[in-house]
């Protein structure tokens, strides 16, 4: 049989999923049981195409049977099939090998609260489901409206979630906290003549009061779609590379990953071995902070109920910390920096301090160089630190854009590209995990013709 | 999982305010998985995944509501949910769905997993070997994962459907260093099949491969950079076609007007040297499935013949708004999500050029052995792939490995520049995943050697 699991009882669900693995012959265990109420509207044109709305559920457990470790993800909630779940879970563990980093994190006092983390808003919670219909209409028509060239999208998208996680492990940890997310997007469809492009943007927040407004989402997409018609193909060349701010985000992804102790563990990373070196530039301040009120990257403690700080992790280009979780920290002699996602290590609030000139102003001390908008591709390369993307962007010439480039690819490494950060702009937003302010690099490589 | 009688009530409570069509789309999915990582094995993992997803259309839109809670009651409110994109007036709708049977392209008679010991044995046996290999190998990471995936499908238009899929997969990343250098060779290989697979293909041979890729890649010199030709190696190379052509091809870019595909069937956009077929009933692929997760037989779909675009991947919504009906190409990732027109198998047949011809002519180029990935913008057909296993081609014969080389192009222009296909066509290793607005769904690649007369390379050797 299947009970009514509510954010009220989740705390107590997730402990009987915990007493289960003991019973079971785990030496400790963890559950964390997330319930989350989503929905999305889908509009093209005039009309609403799609509508989602549901409430889903996972509980995680994680059994440790004297260092030896398995992981369940289930959404099954039949008690019966649970227990069998979780005994399967324990029998697995028994075929892994002992290590003694791996064990749950010792609790020090009570676990934290959301108090004063502004995680929950109740103007996303209470919002009915007509006006976020009407919304995603509405960047439907204001991108058309904006340009005659947006003559169709591949759909415009408002939503939103209510999340509980709860979180106990036979540490004596016992938490929970709520949360909402609202993200509204647009994606045109550009017409001019034979030349057909497609372009997006999105913006996501935990509360509507802090949200971009559907006009500004609906602007930004229609000039990210329109302003590369014409583009044409660069020459291959080393010069300046400017970083807009969301492709920035792009490469901070790639540099967090250096700097997970998982990765710097097992030697797949060019960080390996450097803390205290000077890597980056003098204006290269990179923290992690899961504690910032309201932010998306914010919670009161991690996935396995660390509580979340403020981690610096370079300071004026120098390399403080790796990011850990408990199993990593206790293996590499460090402590937990807040980093858990209950299985790995991940971002919390990851970004690069604003600097204090505009992004035009960037531009404008450029001389001769790339502003890149867009990138595609990914990287795989930690170990060796080499960049390379696809790209799209703008041609600068005498401090000004001189016109739209695409086809081409940007290459460096990171090394390469950390140290040689010369400006650093003031268009820092919070509008995900990891964020970002444009920046430029002194040199790249860019493949063109 | 569900009794017919209930589905035959909730697909009328889905229509009652209207609507054209509803589906129920029943899963349970049990997967387990073992890691080894710095030596020994490090973790294990395993998920179930069960719920019912409830999807109403009308016209070009669609309601969809989920729920893991597998009551009655439950579905009943969700297929509410989805209703509302009807606004029609209450109406009596009396659906009946019938038992409809499904031809498999894989063996659905294994209904459990092997015991744990068999999957870590697996892992040891591919270290052993990947170590053995060359005393430069500094590290090996193997996952083995097997899945066992139940769907039941029941329609408003009558049908009751089962399918059973298997999908095993075992990868095994290489590492080599040299002097402070270090490079990855990633080969992995299963199928909708069992564990029983690897008695043939073993894993020694998979860690080999692994750790040949790895002590080539350690050597390699910087990628030039610029515009060159290009050879692409058989089986791996098919990522080409998924990205610079595929993704294209899927309905509901072109229903959309959105790809640049679009209101092409008929014309040529290809060099004639190019065929490209979709097929999701190939034996034991990993892309295979006997039915779509719309309860529509996995077909053999001839996407562009001898240069001519023929044809799309449809869905039912796309297809049935489209006029020409599902080609049994709608996939979705889990109950979770509404089923997207994907690919299963893509892949080029055979040509007539012999391959050492094919290098032979070829004065200066890269050899894209295979891809670790890549992405493509579907409205120009922009693309970008990172280069696995590469090597310089130089007057003819093939020369150094190269490093980190990313190959940018465009999918209908590389396509118009294919100047030889070769006689060598085989599907990849069996482990290529393809995302598409967040939905990841297991997908084959095939392809022979094929030369493309001129792309743009990129790496940081200039000149």
């Amino acid at each position: 049989m299947s009970v009514e699991i509510t954010p009220d009882n989740a705390v107590d669900y997730a402990q009987a999923a915990v007493d289960a693995a003991l019973a079971s012959g785990a030496s400790q265990a963890e559950a964390t049981l997330s319930i989350a109420d989503r929905f999305s509207a889908e509009a093209r044109d005039k009309a609403v195409t799609k509508l989602e709305q549901s409430t889903g559920r996972s509980l995680h457990v994680r059994v440790f049977v004297d260092g030896r470790k398995a992981a369940l993800a289930t959404s099954d909630f039949d008690r019966g099939h649970l227990k069998d779940a979780i005994a399967a879970a324990v029998a697995q563990a028994r075929h892994v090998a002992s290590d003694p980093y791996t064990v749950l994190p010792e609790m020090n006092g009570a676990p934290r609260n959301a108090d004063g983390l502004s995680l929950f808003a109740s103007d996303v919670a209470n919002r009915d489901a007509q006006s976020k219909i009407d919304e995603a209409l509405q960047i439907e028509r204001r991108m058309r409206e904006i340009d005659p060239r947006i003559t169709n999208s591949n759909g415009s998208h408002v939503g939103d979630s209510v999340s509980t996680i709860a979180l106990v492990n036979s540490n004596g940890f016992a938490g929970s906290y709520r949360s909402t997310r609202v993200h509204r997007s647009g994606s045109p469809v550009a017409l001019d003549g034979e030349a057909k492009r497609t372009g997006s943007y999105g913006s996501a927040s935990r509360s509507l009061g802090e949200m971009e407004s559907a006009n500004a989402v609906a602007e930004k997409a229609v000039r990210r779609t329109v302003e590369l018609f014409g583009a044409r193909k660069p020459a291959t060349m080393r010069v300046p590379v400017i970083f807009e701010r969301d492709v920035a985000a792009s490469v901070l992804s790639d540099l967090f990953a250096a700097l997970s102790a998982s990765n710097v563990s097992v030697g797949n990373s060019w960080l390996a071995g450097r803390t205290g070196e000077k890597i980056g530039s003098d204006i290269v301040t990179i923290d992690d902070d899961g504690t910032l009120p309201g932010l998306l990257g914010t919670s009161p403690f991690d996935g396995e109920g660390v509580p979340t700080q403020r981690t610096a992790v370079f300071e004026r280009g120098i390399l403080k910390t790796f990011l850990y979780d408990t199993y990593y920290a206790l293996k590499l002699g460090a402590r937990s920096t807040g980093n858990s996602t209950g299985g790995g290590v991940g971002p919390n609030n990851f970004y690069l301090h604003a600097g204090d000139r505009s992004l035009d102003e960037l531009i404008a001390g450029t001389q001769r160089g790339v502003l890149v908008l867009d990138t595609i591709g990914f990287a795989t390369e930690h170990a060796s630190g080499t960049y390379s993307r696809g790209a799209r962007g703008f041609y600068i010439e005498n401090g000004e854009i001189a016109y739209p480039i695409e086809e081409f690819t940007i290459a460096g490494s990171f090394p390469e590209m950390l140290g040689g950060i010369d400006a650093v702009a003031d268009d820092l937003r919070f509008d995900g995990g990891v964020v970002s302010p444009s920046f430029r690099v002194r040199e790249m490589t860019i493949s063109g013709d | 999982m569900l009794d017919p009688a209930d589905v035959n009530r909730i697909l009328s409570t889905a229509l009652e305010r209207g609507g054209d069509y509803a589906d129920v789309f029943c899963e349970r999915r049990l997967a387990t998985s073992f890691r080894l990582q710095s030596g020994q094995i490090h973790e294990s993992g395993l998920s179930v995944t069960q719920g019912v997803g409830i999807r109403v259309i009308v016209g070009e839109s669609a309601g969809y509501a989920y729920s893991d809670d597998l009551s009655f009651e439950a579905l009943q409110r969700a297929a509410r949910i989805a209703s509302l994109i009807a606004r029609g007036n209450s109406q009596e709708r009396s659906v009946r769905v019938r038992d409809t049977g499904v031809t498999p392209y894989y063996d659905a008679s294994r209904t459990a997993h092997a015991d744990s010991a068999a999957y870590v044995k697996l892992l040891e046996r591919a270290q052993i070997a990947a170590r053995e290999f060359d005393p430069r190998v500094s590290a090996v990471n193997a996952t083995v994962t097997d899945e066992l995936q139940d769907v039941w499908i029941g329609t408003s238009d009558g049908r009751w459907l089962h399918d059973h899929r298997p999908l095993i997969s075992l990868g095994v990343q290489v590492v080599c260093s040299r002097n402070g250098d270090r490079a990855q060779g990633f080969v992995g290989d299963g199928g909708r099949t069992s564990i029983a697979f690897y008695e043939t293909r073993t894993p020694e041979s998979i860690a080999l491969e692994a750790a040949r890729i790895a002590a080539s890649n350690v050597e390699a010199v910087p990628a030039p950079a610029g515009e060159m030709e290009m050879v692409v190696g058989s089986g791996g190379g098919g990522v080409l076609l998924h990205e610079a052509v595929g993704h294209g091809l899927e309905s509901d870019f072109n229903r959309q007007g959105v790809s640049l595909y679009s209101g092409r069937i008929g014309e040529r956009v290809a060099s004639d040297l190019v065929t490209i077929y979709d097929d999701g009933n190939l034996e034991g692929e990993r892309g295979s499935i006997s039915i779509d997760d719309e309860g529509n037989p996995g077909a053999h779909k001839v996407l562009v013949e001898n240069g001519v675009l023929r044809g799309y991947m449809q869905d039912h919504l796309n297809g049935t708004l489209m006029g020409v009906g599902s080609t049994g190409s709608g996939r979705r990732q889990s109950f979770r999500v509404m089923p997207q027109p994907r690919m299963c198998n893509t892949y080029m047949p055979n040509g007539d050029s012999a391959v050492e011809e094919i290098i032979a002519s070829t004065k200066r180029g890269i050899y894209a052995k295979s891809f670790s990935g890549g992405q493509v913008e579907i409205s120009r057909g922009d693309f970008v792939f990172m280069v696995a296993e590469g090597y310089l081609i130089e007057n003819g014969k093939v020369t150094a490995p190269v490093k980190n080389a990313t190959i940018v192009g465009n999918g209908p222009e590389v396509m118009t520049k294919v100047v030889a296909v070769g006689n060598d066509s085989r599907l990849a290793n069996r482990h290529y995943t393809c995302g598409k607005g967040g939905q990841y769904v297991p997908v084959g690649v095939g392809m022979p050697t094929v030369k493309i007369s001129s792309v743009t390379v990129g790496g940081s050797n200039v000149g």
